[in-house]
């Protein structure tokens, strides 16, 4: 594709800025370059991760409706429903935030409610309900670490797109079109040079001649 | 004929905008791991006024890794410092601990130089998959080298 020459004057002047312009660029491009690697990387780690969290997630949520069935069957739905409203869960979750090359991922921590029991009667209930119990709050832990990880994939997905246009235009737009337009003065001036010297000649002849 | 100053004035803005975005997440100053532990909430403001959050699985992680004297040397965020070889990262270590953690971490042994350690593409992604919120990246001027 031909570059578009930037409408200068064609003055030494106008190739000094012209040259430092280019400079610029190529340093503008050189950080952009390298955040947009390191966010590809981490991109790409996110994305493992999150597949990874979703296996979990899936894993720790057939298991918890298997123990949790099999704790209604021992112990009666009615029992258990009896002991499970008594149950108070108050699991917190800490939120806050970290940067990774200029992206704000949000970061979210559970932290347990610092009871040593979960709320039940234990006389009253068996080991398959704290099995159950156990495998729920899993699923809570998976939950958290999958949002956590779906919404850091979203915004880095975001910022990639975001930082890749400006590679792009920088790339194949800016940087060509300033080389293509220094490279047009320099010759422009040589033209002017050999024009010059040609000139001269005549002169010095015609001079000569008297 | 077109004004030039305009044109100037963008890219000074993208290239000072870009540095300012890279580096807003750098920590004003490093908390030493034992500080961070004994917080209910660890954390440190950075360079933007933001907060960094560090998750307690991390920071005993790490606590696992050395005893109580070299938990008090040990200062967070690690810093990952990326210059002009994309290939490549170095780690700012100002202790002896940093190079500990980080062998132990990668499993492998390290060697620093003028304070630094250098670690390929790689290990730097298996670092940050170990140490997400506990190493953070720094843009050094270099890269405009």
């Amino acid at each position: 594709m031909p570059q578009q020459l930037i409408k200068v004057r064609p003055t030494k002047i106008e190739l000094v800025k012209l040259k430092r312009r280019l400079k610029l660029a190529q340093r503008v491009q050189k950080i952009v370059k390298d955040r947009l690697s390191i966010l590809t990387m981490e991109f790409l780690q996110t994305a493992r991760e999150t597949v990874e969290a979703k296996r979990k997630l899936v894993d720790a949520f057939s298991g918890a409706y298997k123990a949790l069935s099999m704790a209604t069957g021992y112990h009666g739905y009615i029992a258990l429903e009896k002991e499970l409203i008594a149950t108070e869960a108050d699991p917190k979750v800490v939120a806050g935030s970290r940067n990774i090359a200029g992206v704000r991922i949000p970061s979210f921590e559970l932290r347990g409610n610092g009871k040593q029991l979960r709320g039940y009667n234990l006389v009253d209930t068996s080991s398959w309900l704290d099995h159950a119990a156990q495998l729920a709050e899993k699923c809570l832990e998976a939950t958290i670490e999958i949002a956590e990880l779906q919404r850091s994939l979203e915004l880095l997905g975001m910022e990639i797109k975001r930082t890749k246009r400006i590679t792009n235009a920088l790339e194949y737009m800016i940087i060509p079109g300033l080389q293509a337009t220094i490279k047009y003065l320099n010759m422009k001036f040589e033209e002017r040079d050999r024009e010059e010297k040609g000139r001269l000649k005549r002169v010095k002849v015609l001079v000569a001649r008297g | 004929m077109p004004n030039s100053l305009p044109y100037e004035k963008m890219l000074q803005e993208c290239l000072r905008g870009e540095l300012r975005v890279v580096n807003a997440g750098l920590p004003r100053s490093q908390k030493q791991l034992s500080a961070l532990l004994l917080e209910e909430y660890p954390h440190v403001i950075c360079s933007d006024g933001s907060t960094h959050f560090f998750k307690r699985r991390e920071l005993e992680y790490l606590a696992s890794m050395i005893n109580t004297d070299e938990q008090e040397a040990l200062l967070l965020p690690m810093l990952i410092e990326l210059g002009s070889n994309q290939a490549e990262a170095a780690i700012i270590c100002q202790t002896d601990v940093e190079e500990k953690v980080i062998s132990k971490t990668l499993s492998m042994p390290t060697t620093p130089k003028q304070g630094r350690i250098t670690i390929y593409k790689p290990q730097l992604a298996l670092l940050r998959k170990r140490l997400k919120t506990t190493t953070q990246y720094v843009f050094s001027p270099k890269i405009l080298e």
